[in-house]
């Protein structure tokens, strides 16, 4: 028997994971004259948890900020090669609104980022944006949102208060229940519970757990045990490239690249 | 085994390191207390008899010591991969070792109460079934230590040629035991003993397992016959 362990199959990764929502192909990223990201392929399927783990700088933010084109806004930055679809879509090409794509790809932030106006206000502020709704119609949406996002029976009572006066976990998914306001396809969330206490990462963990039925979620996250605990499929990368990625369990228990289990093991020195 | 690098917290591979050890030397001791269990049998050895059976109480005690490690540092460290695997299948090996060292203790104990008897020399056909379930347990420990899937994994075939063996000497002891004679009881502390030596290397073939699983993340219990194999 050879003492290599079997590479994920594909076989392995169907059993998990749908057809696929984002689709990588090839994709070199540079900030300026700097590789970020080199020759990622990788699919992202639907209404599952991806997650993204790699040491600092190793590219997994930088690919996370590709799906929503929010790189597009740092100066010099750019996809030099490859396509990334979403939806099925080429989200480079002309026609696609980088606004729109970002409201089908929304994004949760490290640091939970209220706007300084009421918990109402923050949750019906990108409504405002895509439409206008009437009233009863704003009301009833925001409270959809704030009860996908586990909040609505803390915060119901005082919709018209500061949003700054929520706790950090709660503000964390104050911003999970704006992001999901509008109904985006996609959740995209870079180190969501970095900031929080272990009660509220546990309670934004379970959140997460209970969006993936109605939502496509990519989060990168540091926290090996939380990517275990959310994920249904884990992706390594490492230096800008993506090493390995296939199901958490597998990828946890037997990964088939040596740089996935040194890292996920905590052998990289 | 290929050479891993080390961990960045140092606590974690001293950890790791104990833990193996400990399982080694649990693994030397039961070894130890079979050969000397069967030694006792053939020379009638009634110190080495109690020898083997106070001596039992230190691999309990090894057990003990492997669980609380392994419990220890899956709560500290939260191990992954191979370092979960060799956690887990430590944990199982000691089990299957402890249960070895007990029949050790059975066949001890059976050798005990024939020393008060006359010799019989029927207990010289049991020495193939000693050989055979200590060499198997010397691999199946060897299997772990290297994290040799391959050596693991060909214990199944060896114990289908004890389970041969045990049945061959098992059915001449029983046509002894039928004649009667003043020799009946022997031959039935015999046939305790050929038992015992059958079921290590049934416990043997499960460290096998564990080896396999520790080198290879494959789960084979149950698939040697097979497609079953995860």
């Amino acid at each position: 028997m050879s003492d290599e362990p079997a590479p994920i199959s594909p076989a392995d990764v169907a059993a998990v994971a749908p057809a696929p929502r984002i689709v990588a192909r090839e994709v070199e990223f540079r900030y300026g004259d700097t590789p970020a990201l080199e020759d990622i392929s990788l699919e992202i399927p639907e209404r599952r948890v991806t997650a993204f783990i790699g040491p600092s700088g190793c590219g997994k933010s930088t690919l996370l900020r590709c799906f929503n084109r929010m790189n597009d806004l740092v100066p010099g930055a750019r996809v030099t090669r490859g396509t990334i679809h979403v939806g099925g879509e080429e989200i480079h090409s002309p026609t696609v609104d980088p606004v729109e794509l970002r409201r089908r790809v929304g994004m949760v932030f490290q640091k939970s980022n209220p706007f300084a106006k009421s918990i109402f206000e923050n949750v019906a502020y990108g409504l405002r944006l895509v439409g206008k709704p009437d009233r009863d119609e704003l009301a009833g949406k925001v409270e959809a949102a704030l009860r996908g996002a586990a909040l609505w029976e803390e915060v119901k009572d005082r919709l018209d208060q500061s949003a700054n006066g929520l706790s950090g976990g709660q503000q964390q998914r104050l911003c999970i229940a704006r992001a999901i306001a509008v109904r985006p396809e996609i959740l995209l969330m870079d180190e969501p519970c970095s900031a929080l206490d272990p009660i509220a990462a546990a309670k934004v963990e379970d959140l997460i757990l209970q969006l993936k039925q109605d939502f496509t979620i990519v989060a990168v996250t540091h926290n090996m045990q939380q990517a275990t605990r959310i994920s249904d499929l884990t992706a390594f990368f490492y230096l800008g490239k993506l090493i390995e990625s296939g199901p958490t369990t597998k990828l946890f228990s037997n990964p088939a690249q040596r740089e996935t289990e040194d890292y996920i093991s905590g052998r990289f020195g | 085994m290929s050479q891993q690098s080390p961990h960045i917290i140092r606590d974690f591979d001293d950890a790791m390191q104990a833990l193996r050890e400990e399982v080694l030397r649990m693994a030397s001791q039961t070894r130890l207390n079979l050969e000397r269990a069967f030694r006792a049998l053939s020379t009638r050895d009634l110190d080495l008899c109690k020898a083997v059976i106070a001596d039992d109480n230190d691999v309990d005690e090894m057990e003990r010591n492997v669980d609380a490690a392994g419990m220890d540092i899956l709560v500290r460290f939260h191990p992954v991969a191979s370092d979960l695997r060799l956690v887990i299948s430590s944990m199982k090996v000691v089990t299957n070792l402890e249960r070895i060292s007990d029949h050790a203790v059975n066949i001890a104990k059976r050798a005990k109460k024939m020393v008060n008897r006359n010799e019989v020399p029927e207990t010289k056909l049991l020495e193939p079934l000693s050989q055979m379930a200590t060499s198997m347990l010397a691999d199946a420990l060897t299997a772990y230590a290297d994290r040799n899937a391959e050596l693991g994994g060909s214990l199944f075939a060896r114990d289908k040629e004890l389970d041969r063996q045990h049945k061959r000497v098992v059915r001449g002891l029983s046509q002894l035991l039928e004649e009667g004679g003043p020799e009946a009881e022997a031959y039935l502390h015999l046939i305790f003993v050929a038992r015992s030596f059958e079921r290590v290397g049934d416990l043997a073939v499960n460290i096998g397992e564990d080896a396999v699983f520790l080198d290879l993340a494959r789960d084979i219990r149950y698939g040697h016959d097979g497609e079953s194999e995860k």
